[in-house]
């Protein structure tokens, strides 16, 4: 059973009308209270892909830390920590000279980066902007925690290739028995000598192809079970 | 019965860890196996609570599956979510008798084997962050003075999330459990790594990374990083000082 919390983040994000990917940004942004929201993939430190935006100011807010390499997001995901410059027009450029005059050209004037990471998988970040200065308080701050946390397991099903549902229920169990799917994913990862990422991935297709909750295939991986590297 | 010597040493020893630099997540390892010994229970647990507000294991005195999973059930019912919510102790509740209020947790606990279970709230500043979680085989009640002793203990768990901050706002602290949290789940990685490697369950595995760590000065989370990057072969871990 979740916390009331996720029920209710996780309430906000089946509901609405579009597509799951635009729904998980629209969410980020209105359980901030931020102006809009992006969430940023990144490999090797460099941005890859966005999962979605939800305005044009945020898109701007991706692109330029595609094309300059720095960023809220981009310093998210490589520190692993909570980004957050709550004041543009005040910090002056001195933190990212050129990302920082594009954003406030576009009418940004706070943004933050929260790292979208699971342990040592790092996915990349969710981005928030404010059209007004001001730091992300309290229950805003815990959200985009949350929110961050969500992207990280979205992200790995959508690559799963998991169906709304299903994903519902991953992030359901994941609350109870991550410990085990993670020593999978670590089991899996040598298995195959493949990266714990592609082994989290790996588990999630299995569970969703056999119609399993992930945490099962999981149980089977660490009492030894089931081996991946069998039918290989 | 708690056994005092071994508790004032178990308390010497935390706080000289403490005021050191240290690794949250060895630290309240350290913790639940000193819980074991010195109050004289079979299991011990952490538990914190993270920013969407669910209760995870954040260490245990054993790695084993079956125990993780018996602390981790009590996100959902069992004393510790009730010290959690509540902010006061839970003590000497005997499972045979809780089926009703405790009717998953219960059970399968006494199934495993435990005939009772404690929890003793961390918390702070009029907030609660988890708890400290016990589970004892042997019959017979915690006495008041292993009561007072795993508040002690609850309480230096406390000390340990808030690193040497001296003051915490709400905010920092989130972000610290946040952390806190995700540590844990770099370790779970390392450990399946290691695990898988060397043919060891995951309790070996996992002291196989905090000797190791021990040994080369390295951070614990330092250590289970490398290893879930793949820096560091899982394989190429010293074996542990038991297994020699």
């Amino acid at each position: 059973m979740a916390s009331e919390r996720l029920v209710r983040l996780l309430g906000l994000l089946a509901g609405g009308e579009g597509p799951n990917a635009v729904r998980l940004c629209v969410v980020a942004a209105e359980v901030t209270r931020t102006t809009g929201a992006g969430v940023m993939l990144l490999a090797d430190g460099r941005p890859q892909a966005s999962v979605c935006t939800t305005d044009e100011v945020s898109s701007l807010i991706e692109e330029a830390q595609y094309t300059l390499g720095e960023g809220p997001g981009v310093d998210a995901h490589r520190l692993g920590m909570v980004v957050s410059e709550p004041d543009l027009a005040a910090a002056g450029g001195s933190r990212w000279a050129a990302f920082s005059g594009r954003a406030f050209g576009g009418g940004a004037r706070a943004v933050f980066g929260y790292p979208v990471r699971l342990g040592v998988v790092r996915l990349g970040a969710l981005n928030l902007y404010r059209d007004e200065p001001g730091p992300l308080q309290g229950e805003e701050h815990v959200n985009a925690l949350v929110m961050a946390d969500i992207a990280a397991r979205a992200v790995l099903a959508a690559q799963a290739g998991a169906t709304l549902r299903a994903f519902h229920i991953d992030i359901d169990e994941d609350l109870y028995l991550w410990g085990a799917v993670h020593q999978a994913a670590g089991m899996v990862s040598v298995q195959l000598g493949i990266p714990v990422a592609e082994a989290l991935v790996r588990l999630r297709a299995r569970a969703f192809l056999t119609d399993r909750l992930v945490s099962d295939v999981a149980r089977d991986v660490v009492e030894r079970r089931l081996r991946f590297d069998s039918e290989e | 019965m708690a056994d005092q010597s071994l508790l004032l040493r178990s308390l010497v020893e935390l706080a000289d860890n403490l005021v050191d630099d240290f690794d949250v997540v060895d630290v309240l390892s350290l913790l639940s196996h000193r819980c074991v010994e010195a109050l004289g229970v079979s299991a011990a647990g952490v538990m914190l609570a993270g920013p969407s507000g669910a209760l995870q294991v954040i260490a245990s005195s054993s790695d084993a599956m079956r125990t993780l999973e018996l602390f981790q059930l009590q996100s959902d019912e069992g004393p510790c979510l009730e010290a959690y919510r509540t902010g006061e102790q839970v003590v000497n509740l005997d499972l045979a008798a809780e089926g009703s209020r405790w009717p998953r947790f219960a059970p399968r606990a006494a199934a495993e084997g435990f005939r009772s279970a404690h929890s003793f709230p961390m918390r702070l500043h009029r907030r609660s962050l988890g708890a400290l979680n016990l589970l004892r085989a042997e019959p017979g009640a915690l006495s008041e003075a292993d009561i007072v002793a795993g508040q002690a203990l609850a309480d230096i768990a406390t000390i340990a999330i808030i690193q040497h901050q001296v003051i915490i706002d709400a905010q920092t602290l989130n972000t610290q459990l946040s952390a806190a949290l995700n540590s844990r789940i770099v370790i779970e990685q390392a450990k399946g790594k290691v695990s898988q490697a060397t043919g060891t369950d995951m309790d070996q595995a996992f002291r196989r990374l905090r000797e190791h760590a021990r040994n080369h000065n390295l951070r614990l989370a330092e250590l289970a990083s490398k290893v879930a990057e793949g820096t560091v072969s899982p394989g190429s871990l010293d074996q542990l000082r038991s297994e020699k």
